[in-house]
């Protein structure tokens, strides 16, 4: 099975933990440090297209899991590298000098919502907001309904009641 | 005071939201000349933060969502939303309902590329065509209608677990019809075009190196000359059982990826007739879902589910930790990437006189940029 | 029976064609367009759509607005000559609609531009925009 070789090279070169989800599914996790020479090393395998880029925030167990998707037009298989940074500190080197602007974008939206730094990428100016002051708007810990109903809506107006009535 | 010196012949120059050249997405260009060299992009006028709204409701409430994320394909969403439920929950839909989807998924990207063509016609200087493609799309828009209830937004028709109602008997002769009339528009814009050829060919060239490294999908590379279609590598439905196949150019410039799209509205057409043949009896959604309760649990676990839409590859990710509601959506949207990087890319060295042509010809939706 | 002032006979004569700007956000842009286009025609009634704010009558705000885009088109509300016109078009512009509890949208209309008319809907079918281009001509008849 194509999965189970890719694992296994994989295994021979660094020390992670990889297992297969499904048909065309490989995850691998791994630590932040050894982040881009996994991302190099699996590019020359053949993952040339990285599909997404995304974090996820476990506030309770503290951290920040970010998770890069790579699919490869050769062999037809998505593998997904996991990794775990600090929530309060985050910081996490780029993998823009291997998959080039396609990862420089979403690592630009990932700054924006999330407030991560990316040590190696040239622009990390905002994307999507003007002149935003408030933490990360998509933190666990940012509750939209409060910041909607403090800054939008008014109690007293007849109309705008309901939205102060919980579902 | 300082001024800022950027050359003598140099300006800037903002084509902002209300032209009539953009959509929703604004470029600034540093012009020298008639020659661009350099752009850059201001998206942001249509952010909602979609993917946290997500975790605030429930899968049923996100499927009514789910289409609003691109409203040129409001269907195609909704399946890849109701693909990725099913798959955390561990649920096999009926066999009906896997064709109907195939069917509307069709028919939404048919529809899509009618609007391509519209739209790329009125930014060249060709109304009629945009005047013709517009009232196809009519058609379907009627189509629509009589299978989900809704002109452009169907209402979560495809919601996890199969699409929520039986379509009436009379629409299977109604799709043959509105077929037929698709394949006149095919043919109308099949004719060679002198307008065409002079404003797209040679414009806005991608070569295939650079589309990799850019992340362009779908229709875009497809014109560049690689030959990948996410139906026939992961087929996700009914895709392996239908026999069709993949235009592929090799040029790159705006004029192939004109005329990928026509191509692509030819072989939905006879998808479209395969699976209406082949249609099977039984039943339309899964007996669990028929009647949902409001506190059905999704198991622990993620899953990224990748589907073909008119624009390229759609992807979506989501993560449960065994609540009722998802934990963690994130939506990847074909033109992010197409229109970021790529548009960025292409456009150094244009003439100010291209730049329509090249963004229409990338096909993107500043609707899932933003999400 | 009053007599109609010399000022409204001259106007009833004069308001043949109203001029619209068009400001499209995603969701107005797929169900504006075949208001245009063929199938409804707008150009029968005397409408046509302008690219530049200083030729305009009405103002069209169709889909939701966020707080980037609510400015510009206050910019160009600003920009358009007396008398002026403007028309919210769908739920989502007049009350928030579905994106009731995002951090980026605006829930009230009124409290960035005078609008005159609401279109309700998601999104409101070309039927509806027809009956308000309609009470439109009525509307600038009794404004004098």
């Amino acid at each position: 099975m194509i999965e189970k070789e890719i694992i296994d090279k994989i295994k021979k070169k660094f020390k992670v933990e990889g297992s297969i989800q499904r048909e065309r599914r490989v995850i691998v996790k791994t630590a932040p440090d050894k982040l881009v020479e996994l991302c190099k090393f699996i590019k020359d395998l053949g993952f040339e297209h990285l599909s997404s880029l995304s974090v996820t925030d476990w506030p309770k167990r503290g951290i920040y899991e970010h998770t890069y998707h790579a699919w490869s037009y050769k062999d037809k298989i998505l593998i997904t590298i996991k990794t775990e940074i600090n929530r309060d500190k985050p910081e996490i080197d780029s993998v823009y000098l291997v998959w080039g602007e396609s990862a420089q974008i979403h690592e630009r939206e990932m700054h924006e919502l999330f407030g991560v730094e990316y040590k190696g990428n040239p622009d990390l100016s905002p994307l999507f907001l003007e002149e935003w002051h408030e933490k990360p708007p998509f933190r666990k810990d940012f509750d939209w309904r409060e910041y909607v109903r403090k800054n939008f809506y008014d109690k007293e107006n007849e109309r705008e009641r309901v939205y102060f009535e919980e579902v | 005071m300082e001024l800022e010196t950027i050359g003598k012949n140099e300006y800037e120059l903002f084509f902002g939201p209300a032209h009539p050249g953009s959509g929703n997405f604004s470029v600034k260009l540093k012009i020298d000349g008639e020659r661009i060299v350099s752009a850059r992009v201001y998206p942001g006028y249509l952010h909602r933060g979609f993917e946290k709204l997500m975790e605030y409701r429930l899968p049923i409430q996100n499927a009514v969502l789910s289409d609003r994320i691109c409203i040129l394909e409001a269907l195609a969403w909704n399946l890849i939303h109701a693909e990725a439920v099913e798959e955390l929950m561990g649920v096999e839909i009926p066999e009906r309902a896997k064709y109907i989807r195939v069917i509307m998924a069709e028919l939404s990207r048919i529809q899509s590329h009618l609007i391509w063509y519209g739209v790329l016609s009125i930014g060249t200087g060709f109304d009629t065509g945009f005047k013709l493609a517009f009232g196809y799309r009519d058609f379907i828009l009627d189509l629509f209608e009589l299978i989900t209830g809704g002109r452009v937004y169907p209402a979560g028709y495809i919601c996890p677990g199969g699409v929520r109602r039986d379509p009436p008997d009379t629409a299977k002769e109604k799709i043959l019809n509105v077929l037929d009339k698709i394949e006149e528009m095919i043919d109308f814009e099949r004719a060679e075009n002198p307008l065409h050829l002079a404003r797209l060919k040679d414009i806005g060239v991608l070569k295939l190196e650079d589309a990799i490294k850019l992340g362009a999908t779908g229709p875009v590379i497809r014109a560049s000359g690689l030959k990948t279609d996410v139906r026939k590598e992961e087929p996700y439905e009914v895709y392996d059982n239908f026999d069709f196949e993949i235009p592929v150019r090799k040029e790159g410039d705006a004029y192939a990826r004109f005329q990928i799209g026509l191509e692509e509205m030819e072989q939905s057409v006879s998808i479209i007739r395969q699976a209406l043949k082949r249609l099977p009896e039984g039943d339309f959604i899964d007996k669990k879902f028929s009647k949902p309760k409001l506190n059905m649990k999704i198991p622990e676990g993620e899953v990224y589910i990748r589907n073909e839409i008119a624009r390229g590859e759609a992807g979506i990710y989501m993560v449960s930790d065994g609540d009722t509601k998802p934990y963690r959506v994130k939506i990847r949207g074909p033109s992010f990437l197409h229109l970021i990087p790529v548009l960025e890319f292409l456009l150094k060295g244009a003439q100010i006189a291209d730049v329509p042509a090249i963004y229409w010809s990338l096909n993107g939706c500043p609707a899932d940029l933003d999400r | 029976m009053t007599k109609e002032s010399p000022q409204k006979k001259t106007m009833k004569k004069l308001i043949k064609a109203i001029w619209v700007l068009n400001w499209f956000n995603s969701c107005g842009f797929a169900e504006l367009i075949p208001v245009v286009a063929s199938r409804w025609d707008m150009e029968r009634f005397g409408m046509i759509v302008v690219g530049n704010p200083r030729h305009a009558d009405v103002l069209f705000i169709a889909g939701y607005q966020t707080l980037k885009s609510i400015k510009r088109a206050q910019r160009i509300y600003e920009q358009m000559p007396e008398p002026r016109v403007v028309i919210a078009l769908g739920s989502c512009t007049m009350t928030g609609g579905m994106y009731w509890d995002s951090y980026n949208t605006i829930k009230r209309l009124e409290d960035y531009l005078p609008v005159t008319m609401y279109i309700p809907g998601c999104p409101p079918r070309p039927e509806a925009v027809f009956e308000a281009c309609a009470k439109i001509f009525k509307h600038v008849e009794e404004m004098e």
